[in-house]
């Protein structure tokens, strides 16, 4: 059980990782920033538990503070450009992020052990669960009602008027302006709330994991954070859900034993999906469509 | 089409539901036939740049183990004998959360009494941070699952967990007689300079704190980026090298060593240290080749001790000297080394320490006496643990290796192995 619930844990932190993703996209951005802001998060609540003591929750919610601040900061200059252009931007934010960590060093004595990030070296022993006795279900249940508290609130947010006026920005953003709604606030807010969302995604990781390093938030990771929302598509919040699970569950996990070609397979699918699907795995014509038999099915129960 | 739609669902659910009962009914009968072997499950980089790290660990791992088992296996708690069984050797790329997936599977799925290999340092240093940090500790809620580790060399690991256990060399001691050798070898060799791949953590941390010190100690001149507090001491001076090393250094996925191959032919030092995976070591060696830099010896990392440098730069690393816990020296190591080339990979001084941990395992599992059952697989973890942990000294291949109680850090024999003619041979034998 503690394997199939480790699982179920990466597939929460990635689907939180996603979903920071997915807000900026529901604005028409691609940021590869999102790596970054998961750093920042894992490192700040690390150092928050194991060197200043403090407990998980405000070690997350100081993380997600920090984050969500970083987002905001960063994406005055960033969403100055567009396109390609910030695409460039925020790996760049991301890489300077991944070498600041590669650089920083906060070591401090406790209990005769040196504990803190270590650059190269890392931050080992992030040992809150354990050392409190947390069970794998009770780290299981934390992760997911983060996941579940934040599906729920973009889930709102998307039915409500916020949510019109972001896929206004996405689907146009001279329209947009035109009917009077300011682009450049909409953007930095979802940027904001995308980083907010990393950030606690990495303060999650840093917990599970119990051991960070630069390796950890390269390009990759941020590949992977706008991969999610951009093969379940960005109908809806579950089609991140759905691609991690398939990505993480199916592709890392379940296909362990094709190594190598792992990843090439993912690299083919994203090729695939975006030929076949390009709005998604889970496009509003999907939805429509299983609406339509669930409809049918219970239809038929009730007859 | 929406009628077409639900029936495929349907047949889908059914075939889902057959598969799902089929396998619930087949896994314990599968289980009852084969609980009287001692399971042992295994993993390391199987993909990736370290792939062969994995694969040589792998074949070494299970060519002992059909060893041991021809032999007759293992004998039991209550008499009888049982062979060793890999269940599986997964492929953990070389990825923390991978090796804690693999490590979380193991203990939770299978009824395997000890977890062996993983390849990278960093990934072990993830990987022991779950688990339990001191036996017994009710209050941690650490995974409590043996591990025993061939190729995590990176110093002070064993520390973080006494589940945690490694085969690995002491590269403290092992650098330090090396430049003791050296110097008295080599009189004419006055001044030393070097790079390191800073993305690696145990290349980064062996050049800094134990390679470029030990040399410090034993009179070698470090020509390099200035470092003032750089001294004798292990560590002494260690950060402020640290930030001086990153300004000559590479990283494993770099592909061009021009600027760091021409800085360090600048300085003009009689001696060069290739802190480096076989990997980047071969690309740092072969831009020094098509520089003319010529020292008067070449010193390298003890991971680069292997097939792997051969085969990507033989004739870059004519000269190339490296401590090693592994040369067929002894008629056990030839063997050995026989074995596994025939089951397709090589012993190196990682894949070494993987045909090693069979037999202490074997030597474990025997003092332990456990019984192998599958309603007793917490209770024969902890018993082989214990038992692992009260082992002093077992037989290596090249001799004898011990492992101190205190640190949980092992002591193995070493030699020093130089590539003579595109091949590995000892050159000195300080046993």
């Amino acid at each position: 059980m503690d394997y199939f619930l480790n699982l179920v844990n990466t597939i929460g932190i990635h689907t939180l990782l996603g979903l920071s993703a997915y807000i900026l996209l529901l604005t028409g951005q691609l940021s590869l920033a999102q790596a970054g802001f998961f750093a920042v998060g894992a490192y700040t609540a690390a150092v928050l538990t194991v060197i200043l003591g403090w407990g998980i929750l405000p070690a997350i919610g100081l993380a997600m503070l920090i984050t969500g601040l970083l987002a905001f900061l960063v994406g005055f200059p960033a969403l100055r450009v567009r396109g390609l252009m910030l695409v460039v931007a925020t790996l760049a934010f991301g890489e300077f992020v991944r070498m600041f960590f590669y650089n920083f060093r906060w070591r401090v004595t406790q209990e005769g052990v040196e504990v803190g990030p270590d650059g190269t070296m890392g931050f080992s022993e992030i040992r809150y669960f354990a050392e409190h006795g947390w069970t794998s279900w009770e780290v299981t249940s934390l992760i997911w009602v983060f996941v579940i508290l934040v599906m729920a609130i973009i889930w709102w947010a998307d039915q409500t008027r916020s949510g019109a006026v972001l896929r206004a920005v996405g689907e146009d953003e001279l329209a947009a302006g035109t009917v009077g709604i300011d682009v450049t606030v909409v953007k930095m807010a979802a940027m904001t709330a995308g980083g907010v969302i990393a950030g606690l995604a990495g303060s999650l990781y840093a917990h599970q994991i119990t051991m960070l390093d630069h390796h950890a938030f390269t390009v990759l990771l941020a590949t992977f954070a706008i991969a999610y929302p951009i093969l379940g598509g960005v109908s809806n919040v579950f089609g991140t859900l759905v691609a991690v699970i398939f990505i993480q569950g199916l592709l890392v996990e379940g296909l362990r034993f094709l190594g190598d070609w792992r990843m090439l397979l993912f690299g083919a699918l994203i090729i695939v999906v975006m030929n076949v699907k390009p709005r998604g795995l889970f496009d509003s014509q999907t939805l429509r469509w299983i609406k339509s038999v669930l409809r049918l099915h219970l239809s038929r129960r009730i007859s | 089409m929406i009628r077409r739609g639900t029936e495929k669902m349907k047949r889908v659910t059914r075939l889902v539901s057959t598969v799902v009962l089929a396998a619930t009914v087949a896994m314990p009968l599968a289980a009852s036939a084969a609980d009287r072997s001692v399971k042992v499950l295994g993993w390391g980089a199987k993909s990736g740049p370290l792939k062969s790290f994995g694969v040589n660990s792998e074949a070494a791992l299970r060519s002992a183990i059909a060893q041991i088992n021809a032999a007759g296996g293992v004998k039991l708690g209550d008499g009888s004998s049982a062979p060793l069984e890999v269940i599986s050797y997964e492929d953990s790329a070389c990825k923390k959360d991978q090796n804690i997936a693999i490590l979380r599977k193991t203990t939770s799925t299978t009824d395997a009494i000890v977890g062996m290999g993983a390849t990278c340092s960093g990934s072990c240093q993830a990987m022991f941070g779950v688990l339990q940090k001191k036996v017994g500790d009710s209050s941690d809620s650490g995974v409590q699952m043996p591990i025993l580790s061939d190729t995590c060399i990176r110093p002070g690991l064993a520390k973080i967990s006494e589940w945690a256990f490694r085969n690995v060399p002491n590269e403290v001691a092992m650098y330090d007689k090396l430049f003791a050798w050296l110097r008295s070898e080599n009189p004419d060799v006055k001044t030393f300079s070097g790079g390191t791949e800073t993305d690696q953590g145990h290349s980064f941390i062996t050049h800094t704190a134990i390679i470029v010190q030990a040399a410090v100690r034993h009179g070698f001149e470090w020509v390099g980026p200035s470092v003032p507090e750089l001294g004798p001491k292990v560590k002494q001076g260690m950060k402020e090298l640290q930030a001086a090393a990153k300004t000559q250094h590479w990283l494993m996925g770099d592909t061009n060593y021009s600027v760091q191959a021409r800085k360090i032919k600048k300085q003009n030092p009689d001696m060069i240290l290739v802190s480096s995976h076989p990997f980047s070591a071969c690309g740092f060696l072969k831009e020094m080749k098509r520089q003319k830099v010529k020292p008067k010896l070449l010193v390298g990392l003890t991971s680069s001790a292997s097939q792997e440098t051969l085969n990507g730069c033989m004739s870059a690393a004519e000269g190339l000297i490296i401590p090693t816990g592994f040369a067929p020296i002894t008629p056990e190591a030839v063997s050995a080394n026989e074995i596994v080339s025939e089951a397709g990979g090589f012993l190196d001084l990682h894949s070494a320490a993987a045909w090693e941990n069979a037999y202490l395992v074997k030597a474990a599992v025997e003092k332990a006496g456990i019984s192998a059952n599958s309603d007793t697989v917490a209770e024969d973890r902890r018993k082989f643990r214990d038992a692992l942990a009260s082992i002093s000294e077992s037989a290596g291949l090249i001799g004898p290796v011990t492992r101190d109680g205190a640190t949980g850090e092992a002591s193995k024999p070493y030699v020093y192995v130089q590539v003579v003619n595109g091949e590995w041979k000892v050159i000195h034998d300080p046993r």
